[in-house]
């Protein structure tokens, strides 16, 4: 049954694909470039219509293409993280990273009893994230991978979700 | 003037608008480096994001370009190594193995005798060396273990040399005491069962 609908299926579209011939008056090119020709202000009203078509045209595609600060890539197969972090005197922890584009206000985290807590979706990848406590101090995370590469004088740690093998 | 508006639009709409957080004269220079890049085909993410880990944590201009630029280098030696067909992940991973003080050619064996992604492989490896092994010894385990082990199975692998050394263990002997038992049997890699976890992982 399934082999047979799928049959319907190709049939129908081969039909669409035909080639559609309408009957054609032989004059008809001719009748219609008399008209062009006629036309006032014709030849510029193509001209604008050529530069907004090509103004367009780049428009788009610098919104399709040009997209650098999209992480679109990794959204597929994410992973929910949760994120613990004690500090029973703190006033507030933030969870920043390479995930959150290192802003503390992205994903503050939640106390219960001085034990801090947040889930995060991350696509497959390598992250490096810190936290942030009362604003001003880095803490990396005791129970993850120190970030060895530290370049900025305060410590952080890595994460890595991993991908789907192919 | 049509030409310059759109020149115009076009400069406007591939300024990433995170990038506003840095000074304008840092804000120039990373662009440069990112636009540079891009041109080679290299990830500008992940260098907009130590840009922004280093304003962030109020880092100086200087020290964030230069970061920046050693990132930038970094990626282009690890895309070498691994190939231009490597995603921006394994680019990620494969800088932090090679500042693990993995070399290149390993890079390459790994890409070699592991089907992708490396991402796991190459952070594990990283993360062995960040944690006291030495780089030998993590890449010689790595190597043994990437043709047929699971990225699951190389985070256990990691946790379980990690507990090792917590409990005393020379970080070389861990490693390679577990590479052992895991070719003897490959459970042996694991850590033992934690138990009903919750449904969010921890790092």
């Amino acid at each position: 049954m399934f082999d047979r609908h799928e049959d319907v299926v190709e049939r129908v579209i081969q039909h669409l694909r035909r080639p559609v011939v309408p009957p054609i008056d032989p004059g008809l090119d001719a009748r219609v470039m008399v008209a062009i020709a006629q036309t006032p202000g014709g030849s510029e009203g193509r001209r604008w219509l050529y530069w907004a078509s090509l103004a367009a045209a780049a428009v788009l595609a610098v919104v399709l293409v040009a997209h650098p600060w999209s992480r679109g890539g990794r959204a597929s197969g994410s992973d929910l993280l949760q994120f613990v972090f004690v500090a029973p005197r703190a006033a507030s922890v933030s969870l920043v990273g390479d995930f959150n584009d290192w802003d503390p206000a992205r994903s503050p985290m939640q106390t219960a009893q001085g034990v801090w807590a947040t889930a995060v979706r991350l696509a497959p990848g390598r992250y490096r994230y810190a936290f942030l406590v009362n604003g001003v101090e880095w803490r990396a995370d005791p129970a993850a991978p120190v970030a060895k590469d530290d370049e900025f004088g305060t410590p952080s740690s890595v994460v890595t979700v991993g991908g789907k093998r192919l | 003037m049509i030409i310059a508006a759109l020149l115009m639009t076009l400069q406007v709409a591939v300024q990433d608008p995170r990038l506003e957080r840095l000074d304008p004269e840092t804000r120039g220079l990373v662009g440069a480096v990112i636009d540079s890049a891009r041109e080679v085909g290299l990830p500008s993410e992940p260098l907009v994001q130590r840009a922004l880990e280093g304003v962030t944590k109020g880092a100086a201009g200087a020290r964030i370009v230069a970061a920046v630029r050693r990132l930038s280098a970094d990626l282009g030696t690890a895309r070498g190594a691994l190939g231009t067909h490597a995603s921006s992940p394994e680019l990620e991973a494969g800088v932090a193995a090679l500042r693990a003080g993995a070399t290149p050619q390993l890079l390459a064996h790994l890409r070699d005798v592991r089907k992708p992604p490396l991402t796991m492989a190459l952070s594990v490896l990283a993360d062995l060396v960040a944690g006291g092994v030495p780089p030998d010894s993590a890449a010689a385990a790595i190597l043994v273990l990437a043709p047929n082990a699971r990225d699951a199975d190389l985070v256990d692998f990691r946790r379980a040399v990690e507990r090792d050394i917590a409990l005393g263990a020379p970080p070389g002997t861990a490693t390679s005491v577990r590479v052992n038992a895991g070719a003897a049997s490959p459970n042996a890699i694991h850590a033992p069962p934690p138990g009903n976890a919750p449904p969010p992982r921890r790092p």
